[in-house]
């Protein structure tokens, strides 16, 4: 670690003069392992989960192959934990160090992370803790029953929305607020909801923060680095993932037209949505080769409106269906609506679902979808 | 202590996954191309929290192969779908599961076992038995016997140069063809295998489905009953339709169901498997559903007759899920088995008949459990055909 001491200060100091501001970051250097986890899990110390299981080890295979690992992780956290991997070269390491005061600056500037939850390493350890508690209570089966209908309904949550009404027709928040739980089990729901909404803010500005501290490293390693260096960083930048390069070149064009001040604020304003709306033009469409692909004809269409839209509504749910939760008749009245009528539901996974939601509604569930109603109830699934 | 809750989260998604494969067995176990890359692979991604999904083929975002402006094209052109697009804790579900052939088979044999309650083996001793895949250190040229005090190298190194010296010529008098100096078999490929097995299997166009099933099912629960007892065992397979043809192990479970049913050509084929085989237990399984071409009757029958002379025991599955009447060269069988000690003939209908075929195929599995020594299998086999056993 001591290696690394002075160039970070160096990465820190040239950060700070190119007006970033942040909270302090602490670096751990660390094996594949320790990233392979963290990963999976989203954060070190959560609550643990079989399906953290088949992500680990979907993780931990891709580690070995070189192009696809993970080079850095950090937290959005105060002070902001970040991991080097051990194995990695000292250049590599070097860009991860610049690229994670990229990110700081982000979770300290932006607005929406500013108002985000900066304790959730103690709070996910407090939830971790107290399920294993209710585990020794009440059965492992049984809480763990629970945490698969939890996490099953959390994908559901929106970490921007604070209007009350519109936040109730989202699945995970009418339950919470209505289904008849008993305290644990409540606790469990809303524990889980806290922790989806963490890495929901996560996932709504995925494009912008990757793009920030991308566009930030760049920066700050053109000050720090040889030529011969530069030029392996440069080349090395273009096999990052799809999402980098997209908010990557996003802020170089901001950058271009309006300037770095411009940039700072779109940093600080802007969420994913925003920055694909405003800022994505069709030739950057075209620099970035990116269209929208139809398996069905095999047909590509490079509009930037057709490529803005999948975009958007890949953040808006998060590439699920939308499902809003109709106006209830009654008091143990639940009716889930797919909103795009037109499309097609998987059958297979309706039933699944729709039984983990009973789980915690406890009363009959109802679906409109694919053109018809099902229905779950203690019988099973049944369709009109 | 750091604690690995990742590790211990695999577990957990792993102990699932087993049940899942568990419960799917019976499909999974009829999938054709059973073993691909010695992989047994699923269809199943991996477990999933059972979230909406959309069902039909989707439009996706999508990137080229890096070079901008290569647009126009249709389709047949590097098309990459863009993932990650949420990162977090939000995984895509690409990997499938896959599973190694060995395991699979181990997870299959723990199901059958269950199903069918029958007890678990132990293994057989194997003190002071040497098995190796590397080379022995040549540094004596007849392994076997004594220690022959003579090296080639050397010998013909002399004889070059005394016949230089003596005669002029450069020329050696050693006669590698009738001094026979390296020739001798090589140990490594004379492992004590204890017994072979060879596996015939018909598969013409009939054998598919429930009937793979049966059959697969079937050769899982008899490797598990002979390794225990033969853990050096040596296995080969045969395949055949109109013709016969020896098969790799995952070759057996990825063959194509097609054409006629000549039994005669995989009983030829099997036999020819025997030349050079000295193991103590010879054991021939035949699966089949028995109709074989009408103008292969009698020829099959002398090939048959011919078999129960060469195998310790053969056995004979009559492969019928359907439960019809036993017909053709099965009934032939059939008959057979009544007179013959080494045959055994069953009529493979269910799980249940597994669990009978077991006990006639395997005699030892009758009652003796696994502490005799190997080889007295040979002599005993036939008394113990039609006593009560263990795996009753």
């Amino acid at each position: 670690m001591r290696e690394y001491e002075t160039v970070i200060a160096r990465v820190e100091a040239l950060a700070r003069e190119l007006g970033l501001s942040f909270d302090p970051v602490v670096f751990r250097l660390t094996d594949s392992e320790e990233i392979a986890e963290v990963a999976s899990m989203g954060l070190p110390n959560r609550f643990v989960h079989w399906y953290w299981g088949g992500a680990y080890k979907e993780i931990h295979a891709q580690q070995s192959k070189a192009v696809f690992s993970i080079l850095e992780l950090v937290l959005n956290t105060r002070p902001s934990y970040a991991f080097l991997r051990r194995t990695n070269t000292y250049l590599q390491n070097l860009c991860v160090i610049a690229h994670v005061y990229g990110h700081a600056d982000f979770f300290a500037n932006n607005h929406w992370f500013r108002k985000s939850n900066k304790d959730i390493l103690n709070l996910a350890e407090q939830h971790a803790r107290t399920f294993r508690s209710f585990e020794e209570k009440y059965g492992r089966e049984t809480v763990e029953r629970l945490l698969d209908a939890c996490l099953t309904v959390a994908t559901s949550v929106n970490a921007f929305e604070r209007d009350p009404a519109r936040r109730a027709r989202r699945v995970i928040y009418y339950l919470e607020a209505r289904a008849p739980l008993q305290d644990y089990e409540r606790y469990i729901l809303e524990a889980v909801r806290q922790e989806a909404e963490y890495f929901d803010l996560i996932q709504r500005t995925h494009i912008i923060n990757e793009g920030w501290a991308t566009f930030v490293e760049l920066e700050l390693l053109r000050e720090l680095v040889s030529a011969r260096q530069w030029a392996e960083v440069s080349s090395s930048i273009c096999s990052r993932p799809a999402t980098y390069m997209i908010g990557y070149t996003l802020f170089q064009h901001i950058r271009r037209t309006w300037g770095w001040q411009k940039a700072l604020e779109v940093r600080r304003f802007y969420e994913d949505v925003r920055l694909v709306d405003e800022m994505l033009t069709q030739e950057l469409v075209h620099r970035l080769d990116l269209f929208v692909y139809d398996p069905r004809d095999r047909t590509k269409n490079t509009e930037v409106g057709a490529v803005k839209e999948m975009l958007i509504q890949q953040k808006l749910y998060k590439g699920d269906p939308p499902i809003e939760v109709e106006d209830p008749t009654g008091p143990r009245d639940l009716t889930l609506v797919h909103v795009e009528e037109g499309r097609k539901l998987d059958p297979k996974r309706i039933a699944l679902y729709l039984r983990s939601v009973y789980t915690l509604w406890r009363n009959p569930v109802r679906l409109r979808a694919n053109g018809k109603v099902y229905t779950y109830d203690r019988r099973g699934l049944s369709t009109s | 202590m750091r604690i690995h809750r990742a590790r211990i989260a695999e577990h957990k998604h792993d102990h699932l996954l087993r049940e899942y494969l568990k419960q799917n067995l019976h499909e999974l176990i009829q999938q054709k191309e059973l073993v691909i890359d010695g992989k047994v692979k699923t269809q199943i991604t991996t477990l999933d929290l059972p979230t909406l999904r959309y069902g039909e083929e989707e439009r996706f975002l999508a990137q080229g192969a890096g070079q901008a402006q290569s647009t126009g094209g249709q389709g047949g052109e590097e098309v990459y779908a863009v993932g990650g697009l949420l990162g977090g804790d939000h995984h895509g579900k690409e990997l499938r599961v896959e599973l190694d052939f060995e395991e699979f088979v181990r997870l299959a044999q723990e199901v059958l076992l269950e199903e069918l309650q029958l007890p678990a083996l132990h293994h057989v001793s194997r003190g002071g038995e040497v098995e190796t895949e590397d080379l022995p250190e040549l540094d004596d040229l007849d392994r076997w016997g004594l220690a022959a005090d003579l090296n080639l190298e050397e010998t013909m190194v002399t004889s070059l140069l005394r016949n230089i010296r003596e005669r002029g010529v450069a020329e050696y008098d050693v006669d590698l063809r009738l001094d026979g100096w390296y020739f001798v078999e090589d140990p490594a490929a004379d492992r004590n295998h204890r017994s072979l097995e060879i596996y015939v299997l018909d598969i013409s166009g009939s054998m598919r489905g429930d009937y793979l099933a049966l059959v697969r099912k079937m050769i899982f629960l008899l490797w598990y009953a002979l390794e225990r007892r033969y853990p050096t065992n040596l296995r080969r397979y045969v395949v055949f339709q109109d013709v016969a043809e020896e098969k790799t192990r995952d070759e057996f479970f990825s063959v194509e169901s097609s054409g006629g049913t000549h039994i005669s050509s995989g009983l030829e084929k099997a036999m020819e498997l025997l030349e050079g085989v000295s193991e103590y237990d010879k054991y021939l399984f035949l699966f089949t559903d028995g109709e074989t071409s009408s103008g292969d009757f009698e020829l099959a029958k002398r090939r048959f007759e011919e078999a129960l002379e060469r195998f310790d025991v053969v056995s004979y599955g009559h492969v019928n899920p359907g439960g019809r009447g036993i017909g053709g060269f099965s009934e032939y069988v059939q008959e057979l088995s009544r007179r013959r000690p080494n045959l055994s003939f069953v009529n493979l209908v269910d799980l249940d008949s597994i669990r009978q075929a077991l006990r006639e195929f395997i005699p030892y599995l009758n009652g003796e459990g696994g502490t005799a020594r190997c080889g007295s299998t040979r002599r005993s086999s036939r008394g113990w055909r039609r006593s009560p056993g263990s795996w009753a």
